[in-house]
């Protein structure tokens, strides 16, 4: 009966608190605090000086700020209180990304984004604060609660089909937003589950490559000179690839496609350690992009933005155009937070400057230098997750870390270097950084799964039994042993 | 004016600093943790854990570092020692071949079972497969590092 409540709940399991501090942690927050103070400092004395009065030293918004380094240390502080052995520097990376998302947010043209909550209008400076308060406790919650894998690992398949039903739902029921239909209104709440389908995406993967890595790894499919892996388990990577293009195509989500392609690939890598895949990947890649360059409109207006924004710098180009300004407006060290322009002619310089354009943003304010830093954050968080799964204890967990922190790590390359017109421009969020409830809850799940996999107290891996398919025969046992709790 | 200026290029670089000061101390811990990491003794390819051990020897829970080449048997010779009256005394042998472990018989007269189904001649295993021998089951685990 134990064992049929285990497979059936998430095994919480809840012991006698047992304290264990976490002085890295701590210190790391320590200065993440003082950071975000001097920077909230500096926020306040431009707007200030900005507004004509004389500079003091004053926090620009100090209950929000107090309120999401309360947050912060609580997350911690739950950590230290239930002992848990988890990774120390991701909480801290990951609350460095969302505090100066916060004072950018806080700095930004207020009703770019409201929103009537409990018959209050919440402007976009609380809007993200509440965000962010939420995505705390999501990892928080994660990192303490979370003692097992098992419901990962034993229903990957229903995890792919929820992402898949997910994906279809907002074809069907999804709001066009900027000629994109990525929305799925839900009351008064708008989400975006292209966001939460690359998590469901990355565990289904695990589970896979981590069940078949063997047979990819060993045998052959012998096409002239080049050595392929074998050809029944490359179908699924052809059929990731035709779901990418049908979300370019149908969805007209450029930048999922990307990210979905990108780490199926990197996954597939990292279980198997064969380049002639990875080749084989990049060519795919090269035929759906020339091929969706000929027969996606949209694509092709991205691609023709992208060689030359200045063709139409006050209309397709604008933004790129802007963004672009926005970067050499900052030089190496920046106009100071609240010292960009904040608009131009009624308009924001740059359209949808808090979703997309975060990374400009930040390069006008903070300069090469500012950037440079968030960049090299990025780069703490995809190192942690490698660490992370360099030390699991077995495939599936190696994998899924791997895949965690890649999914973050590449979704920022891509948007910086979209921001920067090095790729494309496609339309998706900065991690962290950027505005919005979908994509902050949705890398709080994956910094939280990445806490609770790096735990060195979580439950060992189960034994391969429970890695077998589900026959009949099993399911209903299953279904007789939860009948019979 | 001027001191107002000031004031605000001090802060604004300040906060630059902060950010600077706050990434060194992540990187210092990163650092310290690939150090402690690299420290310790080579790298194990795998290691063996005994989950199930009717008689005992060896116990349950212990843990054996694996060499490229570990036989296992009931002979005191082999690598992994299993006194087990249905183990044989050259039982089986775990190989690590160019990225991955294999599983071979060594004509044991009661068999190698790997995950729960006979190994005839050389399989293939993967980290968190289970190799029973005789009645003791053990479980391949990635190594520690």
């Amino acid at each position: 009966m134990s064992a049929a409540r285990q497979m059936a709940l998430p095994a919480l399991r809840w012991r006698a608190l047992r304290p264990r501090a976490r002085w890295r942690e701590s210190v790391l927050l320590g200065l993440l605090a003082v950071t975000l103070v001097v920077g909230s400092a500096s926020l306040g004395a431009t707007e200030r000086a900005l507004a004509g009065h004389p500079p003091t030293f004053a926090a620009a918004d100090p209950r929000a700020l107090s309120l999401y380094l309360g947050m912060l240390f609580a997350v911690h502080l739950a950590q230290v209180l239930a002992g848990r052995r988890t990774d120390q520097v991701l909480l801290p990376a990951v609350g460095m990304l969302g505090g100066i998302g916060l004072l950018l947010m806080q700095r930004l043209p207020q009703d770019l984004v409201s929103q009537q909550i409990f018959g209050r209008t919440l402007v976009l400076g609380q809007l993200q604060l509440a965000w962010l308060v939420l995505a705390l406790a999501v990892i928080g919650g994660l990192a303490v609660a979370v003692r097992s894998d098992r419901w990962l690992r034993l229903y990957k398949y229903t995890w792919a089909a929820a992402g898949i039903a997910l994906l279809l739902l907002t074809l069907i029921l999804g709001v066009d937003v900027n000629g994109a239909r990525l929305s799925l209104r839900l009351g008064p709440l708008t989400g975006q589950p292209s966001e939460l389908l690359k998590v469901m995406l990355v565990i289904f993967l695990a589970g896979y490559l981590s069940e078949n890595r063997q047979l990819l790894v060993e045998q052959d499919t012998r096409l002239g000179p080049i050595r392929l892996p074998p050809l029944p388990y490359l179908a699924p990577m052809v059929a990731m690839w035709a779901t990418a293009l049908g979300i370019v195509v149908i969805e007209r989500d450029l930048g999922a496609a990307l990210l979905f392609f990108a780490v199926f690939l990197l996954l597939l890598y990292v279980a198997t350690g064969r380049t002639s895949a990875i080749v084989l990947g990049l060519i795919l890649f090269a035929v759906g992009a020339v091929l969706a360059y000929q027969l996606v409109g949209h694509v092709r207006t991205r691609v023709d933005i992208w060689l030359d924004p200045f063709a139409d710098p006050g209309g397709a180009g604008y933004q790129v155009v802007q963004a672009l300004h926005a970067f050499a407006r900052g030089g190496i060290v920046g106009t100071g937070l609240g010292g960009g322009l904040p608009m131009v002619g009624g308009r924001l310089p740059i359209p949808e400057l808090h979703t997309d354009f975060p990374f400009a943003a930040l390069g006008e304010e903070l300069g090469l230098a500012g950037i440079l830093a968030i960049l090299g954050v990025y780069l703490v968080v995809i190192e942690r997750g490698l660490r992370i799964a360099a030390a699991a204890a077995d495939d599936f967990r190696a994998i899924l870390a791997a895949g965690l922190s890649l999914v973050v790590g590449v979704q920022a390359f891509i948007i910086a270097a979209g921001n920067l017109k090095l790729i494309p421009l496609t339309g998706i969020t900065l991690p962290f950084i950027s505005y919005g409830g979908s994509s902050l809850l949705t890398n709080a799940v994956v910094v939280g799964l990445l806490l609770a996999i790096s735990d060195k107290g979580v439950e060992p891996p189960p034994p391969p039994g429970s890695r077998r398919r589900l026959s009949p025969r099993r399911l209903t046992g299953l279904l007789q042993r939860g009948a019979g709790q | 004016m001027d001191g107002a200026l000031l004031t605000l290029w001090i802060m604004r670089l300040a906060f630059l600093a902060l950010i600077y000061l706050f990434l060194i101390g992540v990187v210092r811990v990163l650092i310290r943790d690939l150090r402690a990491a690299s420290r310790e003794p080579a790298t194990e390819l795998g290691r063996l854990i005994v989950l199930a051990s009717p008689s005992g020897e060896p116990a349950v829970g212990a843990v054996f570092a694996l060499d490229a080449v570990t036989t296992i048997g009931r002979d005191v010779n082999n690598a992994v020692v299993i006194e087990d009256p249905f183990a044989s005394s050259e039982h089986c042998a775990l190989t690590f071949r160019g990225r991955s472990w294999y599983v071979e018989d060594l004509a044991s007269t009661n068999g190698t079972f790997l995950n729960g189904s006979q190994v005839g001649g050389t399989a293939p295993m993967s980290f968190g497969d289970e190799i029973q021998v005789g009645e003791v089951r053990l479980r391949l685990e990635r190594g520690r590092r």
